[in-house]
């Protein structure tokens, strides 16, 4: 830390994935801020955002319980960070809604008893890593850099869009991602998918769905050459790391089409690829690793896709 | 004391369905100084202006205020008739009671009430008024046209055959613009070149036309009919005069390989070139960026090669000062750069479309130079990638345009015709190849244009898909595009050997520069903006500079010709007069009270207002005080009301006539 400037500190929203399914997110996340010299103090008695089901649902609902956990963050000092880019999405969400409707303010106001802190700056770990800490800083804190790793860095559908809610990056053209790799010492690969859809909570309820969007983006970074995926959404990292043996056996000649085609036969079957697995990190476990962050510590352990093999070839563990 | 008529119109129903205008016409009569008034259902009509001219006979009236519409409609019409009646013809005025009162409410008590103020306002200040007596400023009959693509030459050529003097001015060092990459035109599929060079080669022997190609416009000064300009004469490396156009230097350049900027960048040029062969005028220019000579000091084999010794390493850029009484401005426009968001602007990039990462991801200009006979494949529909014929193209309209997100909400106006055009040679070229348009909606209003585009989607078996791209890569060899079908509400992926952009139309780089010199407004998206949009389309705000082409706006060739020839026209009938009469309403200082601030001259949005000494009879310096040029001053008083020693005032509008206006009400 340069003497003289002010410790970065953030107030913590992890939301329930981090907690349960994500927790080797949860898990590096605080490991790297730490690594980092960050200050990060989770949010007191907080709880679900209400993700993609509660909107759907009611909207007065899920608005009141971001509103809700807002008002919470307020007790913490420091900008809220969050991880999950789906919890990013609804908080931000609320935010610029609350600000627009004055009406519907008032009613969630009146649902939680209070303020709803709309002027908390919420702000997604890529953007404090990159911005806030700074580029030139992480790259002079890398300890290990990850040489030689290639990696597809997925944005999904939520972390940019639409784009006058998250303000992370250029909606449909991002490098946030791309840039914090290279600060690691990664190399980024330029692929297709990196903004596709991987059928989110269709996991669920129509898994055929998310075997046949996850393929097609599994397939794509293979295609660009990568030797893994990089995430940050506990969602994507759900569906692409723990149905890739499901859509091995889904899909046996791999790369089939993402859609129907309406002119039928154009589409020829893509040179057939290796189907290799394919390890899906999240940001914060590759980061951490390049800090130095012990590999025991990152979680490692609890994902399907083991990237160990991968990481010892690359000579990062 | 005055003799003051009043005259007020029912225009039919216009105002008398809202204004009582008898009750009008009865109360003016009552304000002292007003010798008549009446109202009638047209003045503007011939028995109308009949009725004003005889009033003024019968009762000695000194003045008059037609009580009617806008004075932009009919200030003219009335003004003629004073004038006939013998008045000066500002004595004569309008009341606006009818865009000002009767079409804006609804009330008749209150309008009429409302009409009778303004009536009273106007009688005022014509009382105080002044005869005025019209100004005339000589004109030089020699125009300067700015750009020399199809608009810059058609003002050019009609000008000069009207028998006056011309100037070409183009910054490029052949003229012949976008039109001359075309390769066919619609809706005719005509060659455009071969309706194109005839025209560049009269513009260059035309005995009217001083042709200064590798020029540019670099400072404007005057007012109308009395335009100075300098003009910026870039060292072009070969002296004009003495080359004859052999081009033997440029099949010795050893630097052969810089990409072709009429070629969009796909064939290859030498250091010292000539942009296309059928350039006018024929003279090379040396590239210096690229010229070892000029970046090493070592080769000069163009100056050994050259017969007539015209290569000069040591020209330098040359500045001359030109007369001229009218000016054209046709510089043209730009193509959408469809990559990132370039940095600061408010207009996004297509990065999703892989434009600048994908080789075969073209925009509309590179596919007409690749269509084009003189193009860098000699017109067959060759990819960039590697030059293989694509059985697949995609062609994608509307990027950028009407994007509203991206930061352009207007129509490019002929992309869905050239496209059409494009899927139409690309049909004749590759008879086995298949051509798809993801397309909004069609629009293709114009003389044989919808028929055209049937003709696209019926006859040469274009499929044509609504609905909008949202990505594209590479894979392998083809292009994936991914779109959707919103008609049949399906997702479609297309795999594309050539994918061509129709991309925006954006104006010309440095517009907005060249526009601060002339003095005129252009709107925010950097197009020139014209007086009006309906009676003044190729005028300026600013008197004596005229518009031509899609400088102004997007435009296909068929408008652009014709509003270069209604621009020359304009030109011409400025020409027809020795004298230029301008209307007296114009700014004077008082220089016995002005102290000289000039706060006036950093107002002034034309630029009248000048530095004036005055001198005692010894010839020391007394004091500076601002002058206004009445030929460039355009009334609209804002020196008057920023001027704090109220030292200059508005020819019929003075602050005497104001004030009593004020205390009439």
């Amino acid at each position: 830390m340069t003497p003289g400037k002010k410790r970065l500190n953030y107030s913590y929203y992890p939301g329930c994935s981090l907690h349960a399914s994500g927790r080797e997110y949860d898990i590096s996340t605080r490991a790297l801020f730490k690594a980092l010299n960050v200050g990060l103090k989770e949010v007191p008695d907080w709880f679900c955002c209400g993700a993609t089901p509660a909107h759907n649902v009611d909207e007065l609902l899920s608005l009141s319980l971001c509103a809700k956990n807002l008002s919470l963050a307020e007790q913490v000092e420091g900008d809220l960070a969050v991880a999950c880019a789906a919890c990013f999405s609804r908080l931000k969400t609320t935010q610029h809604h609350l600000k627009e409707d004055e009406e519907r303010r008032k009613q969630v106001e009146t649902a939680i008893a209070g303020p709803a802190a709309l002027d908390k700056p919420v702000k997604h770990i890529l953007e404090i890593l990159a911005r806030e800490f700074g580029l030139s800083k992480l790259e002079e804190s890398v300890k290990k850099p990850l040489l030689g790793l290639k990696v597809a860095s997925y944005y999904g559908c939520l972390l940019t869009r639409p784009p006058e809610v998250p303000e992370l990056d250029d909606c449909e053209d991002p490098s946030i991602m791309e840039d914090i790799l290279r600060a690691l010492g990664a190399e980024p690969v330029q692929w297709s998918h990196r903004m596709e859809c991987c059928g989110a909570n269709f996991t669920l309820s129509r898994p055929g769905v998310v075997l046949k969007l996850s393929n097609a983006i599994l397939e794509s970074a293979r295609r660009a050459g990568a030797d893994c995926i990089m995430v940050a959404c506990p969602l994507c990292h759900g569906n692409l790391d723990i149905r890739q043996k499901e859509i091995k056996d889904a899909y046996g000649a791999p790369d089939s089409t993402l859609f129907g085609n309406i002119f039928g036969s154009e589409l020829q079957q893509g040179a057939s690829s290796d189907q290799r697995d394919l390890p899906v990190f999240y940001i914060t476990q590759l980061a951490a690793l390049a800090m130095g962050v012990p590999s025991g510590n990152l979680g490692f352990e609890s994902v399907i896709t083991d990237p160990k093999p991968l990481l010892r070839e690359k000579q990062l563990l | 004391m005055s003799r003051i008529g009043v005259f007020v119109c029912h225009c039919g129903e216009n105002i008398s369905r809202t204004v009582d205008v008898e009750q009008v016409a009865r109360a003016a009569g009552e304000i002292p100084g007003v010798a008549y008034a009446c109202d009638y259902k047209y003045m503007c009509s011939d028995p109308g202006q009949n009725l004003l001219k005889k009033a003024v006979a019968e009762h000695k009236l000194d003045g008059v205020v037609v009580a009617a519409c806008s004075p932009r409609m009919h200030e003219k019409t009335f003004r003629k008739a004073a004038s006939a009646a013998g008045l000066n013809p500002y004595l004569c005025d309008m009341a606006n009671i009818r865009e000002h009162c009767s079409w804006v409410h609804e009330d008749k008590k209150l309008a009429t009430a409302k009409a009778a103020d303004i009536v009273k306002l106007m009688v005022e200040r014509v009382k105080k008024g002044k005869s005025l007596a019209p100004i005339t400023v000589p004109v030089t009959k020699r125009a300067l046209v700015i750009g020399g693509g199809i608009a810059g030459i058609q003002a050019a050529l009609d000008i000069a055959d009207a028998g006056h003097q011309v100037m070409l001015v183009e910054r490029e060092p052949s003229i012949g613009g976008h039109m001359a990459q075309l390769s066919e035109t619609f809706p005719t599929l005509d060659c455009s070149q071969c309706i194109m060079t005839p025209k560049m080669v009269d513009v260059a022997n035309h005995p009217n036309i001083t042709l200064h190609t590798f020029s540019e416009v670099e400072k404007v000064e005057g007012y109308i009919g009395n335009f100075q300009v300098t003009l910026k004469h870039k060292a072009r490396s070969v002296d004009e005069s003495k080359c004859t156009g052999c081009g033997i230097c440029m099949t010795k350049c050893p630097k052969k390989k810089i990409p072709n900027e009429f070629d969009q960048g796909h064939g290859m040029r030498t250091a010292i070139y000539v942009p296309f062969p059928q350039a006018v005028p024929n003279t090379p220019v040396i590239d210096r960026e690229n010229c070892t000579m000029f970046q090493s000091g070592k080769c000069g084999v163009c100056a050994k090669v050259c017969g007539p010794g015209a290569v000069d390493y040591q020209q330098e850029d040359r500045f001359s000062v030109e007369s001229v009484g009218a000016v054209v401005v046709a510089t043209g426009f730009k193509l959408y750069s469809i990559d990132r968001k370039p940095e600061g602007s408010p207009i996004q990039g297509y990065g999703e479309f892989g434009y600048g990462t994908i080789p075969d991801v073209i925009d509309g200009l590179t596919f007409e130079r690749l269509a084009s006979a003189s193009g860098p494949t000699g017109g067959k529909i060759l990819r960039p990638s590697d030059g293989k014929e694509p059985k697949q193209v995609v062609f994608i309209q509307c990027v950028g345009s009407r994007a509203r997100e991206k930061g352009i909400s207007y129509c490019s106006k002929v992309c869905c015709m050239y496209t059409a055009k494009h899927t139409m040679l690309y049909h004749h070229k590759v008879h086995d190849g298949q051509a798809y348009v993801f397309f909004m909606d069609a629009r293709t209003p114009g003389k044989g244009y919808d028929e055209f585009w049937r003709r696209a989607v019926e006859e040469e078996e274009a499929v044509y898909i609504r609905g909008m791209v949202s990505r594209m890569y590479q894979k392998g060899e083809k292009i994936v595009v991914m779109g959707s079908d919103i008609q049949v509400g399906v997702q479609v992926e297309i795999e594309a050997d050539l994918v061509v952009l129709a991309t925006a139309v954006q104006a010309q780089d440095g517009a907005d520069l060249l526009a601060q010199k002339l003095g005129i407004s252009y709107d925010k998206y950097n197009f020139y903006s014209e007086a009006h949009a309906k009676l003044k389309p190729v005028e300026c705000a600013t008197a004596g500079i005229y518009l031509a082409g899609a400088c102004q706006g997007p435009k296909d060739i068929p408008d652009t010709v014709s509003q270069a020839s209604a621009a020359a026209a304009k030109v011409m009938t400025l020409f027809s007069k020795d004298q230029l009469e301008r209307d007296p309403v114009v700014a004077k200082v008082n220089e016995k009270y002005c102290v000289g601030c000039l706060a006036c001259k950093k107002v002034c949005p034309y630029g009248a207002v000048e530095e004036k000494e005055i001198r005692d009879r010894q010839g020391n310096l007394v004091k500076v005080v601002a002058y206004v040029n009445p030929g460039v001053c355009g009334g609209c008083g804002t020196c008057q009301a920023t001027c704090p020693s109220k030292s200059v005032e508005l020819d019929g509008y003075t602050d005497e006539q104001i004030m009593a206006m004020i205390e009439s009400l």
